[in-house]
């Protein structure tokens, strides 16, 4: 671990002063700073004001189409800004507030769904845009509130409980809505379709042109990024915001002092669905279309995991988790990519739990070297065994390394993976240098799983490589990238 | 009446699967106040188990074993495979979070159910798996049973209602009549009391997970009896079993029993006499009624927070 | 007075950066010229993992075997790529994928979607960018016919849709049966549903009284279900995509004594897993077990797939694939050995004839629609050795 010192980074007041906060002035004194160059730089950046990070960060974003005209690749910048939305909304009633709200991608389906009745064929409504975005924030913001309701006699455990039942209970609304008695309401398991570009001014844009995904959706994203990220920053910074940390770290102690806690967590609850919402309308219009199982648990966990990564309670925190779970879920779907990614993240591990000893150059080279005498060994039994990637490229590269057979016989699947697992969990209850000895062939069988089973569905993979990231971060680093450390007193 | 005593025993059935997975949350949640959202992929994997180990005995068309003994070889697998699995997750995935904020178990739990049920699709595949009972014994699970008024009640149900009974009378004795027992009731009172008392937690909460695991890999099989089993029911199969705890009372073992049951009948009823399509909705109403009524369930405590 | 100025800022950047790019759409098309002779991709967009995976699976595994056993004698190099879209998600995974296919100027065609939602959902964008796209399962009505129809006139289909298994399978019930009372059953998502509403319809029509039922797509114990079937009804008609699940409810129906017999469609074709002696099955194809000619793919695709059974969505994805290598080959016939872009698959598809068609007969698509000619349904029952038998 790096040293750290209390540091003021600004001289402190001299006495305490009327109409100003002595604890609030004095904040920048209790962080612990890095000692050092490092720590240097971390105070220079940290003096850089947040919206000149923003404005760089929108703009290198929206340069981006500029330099990859693939419409895919725009297409998932795309839909990474919609996840950075959502994250910063689940960030309100999660970071914030403090309360676990798995319903949450409900209020996205609610948004995605109140556009698509408000503006399509299905009932011959065609409310322009200008209009229809705040009356849907507004139905986001009031289902926000009713299902705050219930929360106000619930702790943690049974909100939760709670939250997942109204995210079934519009699962079900919705997948049977096609037959309320005789009536279509939602279109039931085919969801509503033809939904209306956004249409502003007389001018309709259109989704996509030629079949290529139109990029002034992306700008038109960007634009309500920064909108949210702007509004929630300036509720965070206000009494609202203290009001909520104080919720947060102490629900008890906030009541005992007059916080209006029930309202508090309304409030967070209306915020957090109505960005949801605001973000479910951007959704419906570019897919022309709505379907309810798009918003099902998946999706939730996928956004948990966004949050969690970046930090809970810290917005560029949640931004930046957006931005690196979901265009890593995208690229897992290819297996090429998947390969460099697992390689890079191998290595990056490593080098994470040894740094940069001479530790590391031994297990690295000692895995290498396993690696190619389990694969010389192999090759020589049988020729079979090791001639299962002929590709070019990386692919071929590795597979002088990893042994990939020809073919696999169905036992060797479970039993690798189920392995490689137990070895895994094994190796966290050893210590000392038997613990490195047995972390080479384990590394190996890693390589191997990964690139025999996991490779060959990659669907699954992905979203175990999700699960496995939840569960690291929680044992670990629960704080995520940029969160700050909480620690609850019982 | 007829259809009332069919939908009765449809219920009582349905309720004694949700009653053994209500019985592994409450178990848990007693001892570690926490929500295991990952029981009801063990409760899957107890399932797929169940199918490996009849395959490995020859199947049902042409087992190595008489019926009964096949069946309960198959529950007994199950349930040590489950036991097995329940213990692993807890030593890995919940136990560095014993002293963490109440969240961080909670979304682990969500990670770790993410996990199984995307590891089982991995390894096995999406098919369903079809334990053809109807083969066994030439389908005399099916066409034997009792005759109650006009409606025949085949053994296989007969079976799957007593298996339940049965665990959950084990399950009684267990906790109430035996050391650990004892020391379990106490962990859920207060942990840092029994702590002190010289009780040692961590056997206490492994014991909680392994007769909770296992109670749900017996469901398993009893489901998979009856139903083709696939790695995607896990997720509901936990939230009705969830719903049954909390409506029984969270942390109360005779209120996962009784709330297991009532949640069978009524699914059984409300797809019997009203609409097969909110059944769904009825379910989850209740359990919002409850939330919102009386947060500690029927049978369960209502807890008193000490400041 | 620094917070509005930065907020100011941001906005004006923003704006600035979105005022230049607009209206400067890049289409994909430009230079996207491919040689016959390098490796080309055809995609199979299928639901392969989730509930309905298991059909994808299989989906895949005869795309696979149709790719290997046939791009080399017409004298191309073709990867399958497979695009998963579970049915969990919804159908904006289909989008997405769509994006990322019509971008990639390898990608000359489309398996797929399997799910008729997904075709819903991403049909406009192949259509606009000119790519084949042919479903060997998506038989949703409203795909090709009646007053609006969901998909563009870039997607094609290898089996009859609903409109054809609908009336034909109630013509048997009511003409072969001679059913009174028949109860509907549909599993809350397209495909059931719609092929349920057409079967009722026609139903009502020869004035058999009906019975809906609608069960959540997550329901895997149907005893309530057996319970709501009256001890008077003929037939239950359930069309599942899940065999087992059909063999459940047959014998949840004999455990209460009821005298309905199952009739599945085609999803429910699976000798392995729905093999209840009386109950019926609909299907696009004979059992392909029983066409001599299909014996050498039969057995050479289970030399591939061991262990694996022949179910009923695996050859029609084969023959999809074969449509789409034909077309291929039409194209670089046609270009001189270089495909100019994706429409041109596009325009050879519909001239695609199969003499030897894996589901029997000749394969040519209809004048009026993307849909095959004279297709017809064929309804079997299954007989007390499990066998099925053709019947009408």
């Amino acid at each position: 671990m790096s040293d750290s010192t209390p540091h003021s980074s600004q001289t402190p007041a001299s006495g305490p002063a009327v109409g100003q906060d002595e604890w609030v002035a004095r904040h920048a004194e209790r962080r612990l700073v890095r000692s050092g160059r490092l720590g240097t730089i971390e105070t220079r950046l940290r003096r850089v004001p947040w919206w000149a990070w923003l404005t760089l960060f929108v703009a290198l974003f929206a340069l981006f189409p500029v330099v990859e005209p693939s419409g895919y690749v725009r297409r998932v910048a795309f839909d990474t800004v919609l996840f950075m939305l959502l994250a910063l909304g689940l960030n309100v009633v999660v970071g914030w507030a403090g309360l676990l709200d798995l319903g949450f991608v409900a209020f996205y389906g609610i948004g995605a769904y109140s556009y698509a009745i408000l503006a399509s064929d299905k009932f011959g409504i065609h409310f322009p845009t200008l209009a229809t975005i705040p009356i849907v924030v507004a139905i986001g913001a009031v289902l926000g509130l009713a299902l705050g309701l219930p929360s106000r006699r619930l702790t943690g455990d049974y909100l939760a409980i709670v939250t997942l039942f109204f995210l079934q209970l519009f699962q079900t609304l919705m997948v049977n809505g096609d037959n309320v008695y005789g009536h279509n309401l939602t279109g039931g398991p085919n969801g509503i379709l033809n939904v209306d570009p956004l249409h502003a001014f007389g001018h309709e844009l259109a989704v996509q042109h030629e079949g290529v995904f139109a990029v002034s959706y992306l700008y038109v994203a960007l634009a309500f990024f920064v909108v949210v990220f702007v509004a929630l920053r300036f509720a965070n910074l206000s009494r609202i915001g203290r009001a909520w940390r104080s919720l947060r770290e102490d629900p008890l102690a906030a009541e005992a002092m007059g916080m209006p806690v029930n309202w508090l967590k309304l409030l967070s609850f209306a915020c957090g669905a109505a960005v949801a919402a605001f973000t479910g309308t951007l959704f419906a219009a570019l897919n022309a279309s709505v379907f309810p199982l798009t918003f099902y648990f998946v999706l939730l966990i996928t956004v948990y995991t966004m949050v969690i990564l970046g930090g809970s309670g810290s917005q560029p925190g949640v931004v930046a988790g957006a931005l690196i779970i979901y265009p890593l879920l995208e690229m897992l779907r290819d297996p090429n990519k998947s390969r460099v990614i697992f390689c890079i993240a191998l290595i990056g591990a490593l080098g994470l739990a040894f740094k940069l000893t001479r530790t590391l150059a031994i297990v690295g080279l000692a895995t290498l070297a396993f690696g190619f005498l389990v694969h010389g060994i192999a090759g020589a039994i049988d020729d079979s065994w090791t001639s299962g990637e002929n590709a070019p490229g990386f692919a071929g590269v590795l597979a002088h390394w990893v042994v990939v057979p020809a073919s696999l016989a169905s036992w060797v699947a479970p039993v690798t993976y189920i392995g490689v697992i137990a070895a895994a969990l094994g190796l966290t209850m050893i210590h000392g240098r038997l613990r490195l000895v047995l972390l080479v062939p384990t590394l190996y069988l890693a390589a191997f799983v990964w690139e025999n089973v996991m490779l060959a569905k990659p669907e699954p993979a992905r979203y175990i490589v999700l699960g496995l990231i939840l569960i690291a971060l929680m044992i670990l680093r629960p704080n995520g990238l940029l969160g700050e450390r909480r620690v609850e007193i019982v | 009446m007829d259809t009332f005593i069919q939908l009765t025993v449809d219920g009582l059935t349905l309720g004694s699967v949700y009653a053994l997975i209500a019985l592994g949350y409450t178990l848990v949640y007693g001892v570690l106040k926490l929500l295991n959202f990952a029981h009801g992929d063990v409760f899957m994997v107890g399932s797929f188990i169940g199918f490996g180990m009849l395959q490995l005995l020859g199947g049902s068309a042409d087992p190595v074993l008489p019926t009964w003994l096949l069946l309960t070889t198959i529950t007994l697998a199950a349930m040590v495979g489950c036991a097995g699995l329940g213990v692993a997750v807890e030593r890995f995935a919940y136990r560095p979070l014993r002293e963490a904020p109440r969240i961080a178990p909670l979304i682990s739990a969500l990670g770790v159910s993410f996990f199984l049920a995307n590891s089982m699709q991995l390894l096995f595949g999406a098919n369903p798996r079809n334990y053809d009972t109807f083969a066994l014994s030439g389908g005399a699970l099916y066409f034997k049973g009792v005759d109650i008024g006009n409606v025949k009640v085949p053994l296989l149900r007969i079976i799957t209602i007593a298996a339940a009974i049965a665990l959950m009378v084990v399950l009684w004795f267990l906790v109430n009549k035996t050391k650990t027992g004892k020391a379990m009731r106490a962990t859920s009172y207060d942990r840092e009391a029994a702590a002190m008392m010289g009780i040692d937690i961590d056997r206490v909460i492994v014991f909680a997970f392994v007769l909770g695991s296992a109670l749900a890999g017996a469901a398993g099989v009893m489901f998979a009896l009856r139903v083709p089993t696939q790695v995607s029911i896990g997720f509901i199969a936990g939230l009705k079993g969830f719903t049954a705890a909390v409506i029984g009372g969270i942390g109360s073992i005779p209120g996962a029993m009784v709330g297991g049951l009532i949640l069978g009948l009524a699914e059984s009823y409300t797809q019997g006499y009203w609409d097969t399509r909110w059944s769904d909705l009825v379910v989850f109403s209740i359990l919002i009624a409850f939330m919102i009524i009386r947060p500690q369930g029927l049978l369960g405590r209502a807890d008193l927070r000490k400041v | 007075m620094k917070k509005a100025l930065g907020l100011a800022l941001a906005v004006l950047v923003t704006a600035a950066v979105a005022a230049s790019a607009q209206g400067r759409p890049k289409a994909a098309e430009a230079s996207t010229a491919v040689s016959c002779n390098s490796t080309l991709k055809i995609a199979l967009v299928t639901p392969l993992t989730g509930g309905a995976g298991f059909l994808g699976n299989e989906q895949a595994s005869w795309a696979k075997y149709a790719v290997k056993t046939l791009a080399k004698p017409l004298g191309l190099k073709v990867q399958l790529v497979l695009g998963d879209t579970p049915v969990e998600q919804g159908a904006a995974v289909a989008q997405t994928l769509a994006q990322k296919y019509v971008a990639d100027s390898k990608v000359v065609g489309i398996l797929g979607p399997s799910t008729s939602g997904a075709v819903a959902a991403s049909s406009e964008t192949y259509g606009q960018a000119g790519m084949a796209h042919i479903s060997p399962s998506a038989t949703r009505t409203s795909l090709t016919k009646g007053a609006k129809l969901e998909a563009s006139n870039a997607f094609f289909r290898v089996v009859p849709g609903d409109y054809i298994q609908g009336p034909s399978d109630a013509k048997f019930m009511v003409d072969k049966l001679k059913v009174k009372k028949v109860v509907i059953l549909d599993f809350q998502e397209p495909y059931s549903v719609g092929l349920a509403d057409s079967v009722e319809g026609a139903l009502k029509k020869a004035n058999v009284s009906t019975t809906r039922l609608s069960a959540p797509n997550t329901t895997t114990d149907y005893s309530a279900f057996v319970t709501r079937v009256p001890s008077d009804a003929d037939i239950v008609f359930f069309p599942t995509q899940k065999p087992g699940d059909a063999q459940t409810f047959g014998q949840q129906l004999l455990e209460q004594g009821k005298k309905a017999k199952v009739f599945g469609g085609d999803g429910s074709n699976n000798a392995a897993e729905f093999k209840l002696a009386g109950s019926y099955v609909s299907n696009f194809a004979p059992d392909i077990t029983g066409i001599p000619e299909d014996k050498a793919i039969i057995d050479g695709w289970k030399k591939d797939n061991k262990g694996k059974a022949v179910g009923s969505f695996g050859p029609p994805s084969y023959g999809a694939t074969q449509v789409m290598l034909q077309a291929i080959k039409r194209a670089c016939v046609a270009g001189k050995g270089t495909i100019a872009n994706k429409r041109a698959v596009l325009r050879q598809v519909k001239k695609v004839r199969i003499p030897n068609w894996i589901l029997g007969g000749e394969f040519r698509w209809s004048t009026k629609s993307n849909d095959p000619l004279n297709a017809k349904f064929y309804i079997f029952q299954i007989q007390s050795n499990g066998k099925y038998k053709l019947v009408g």
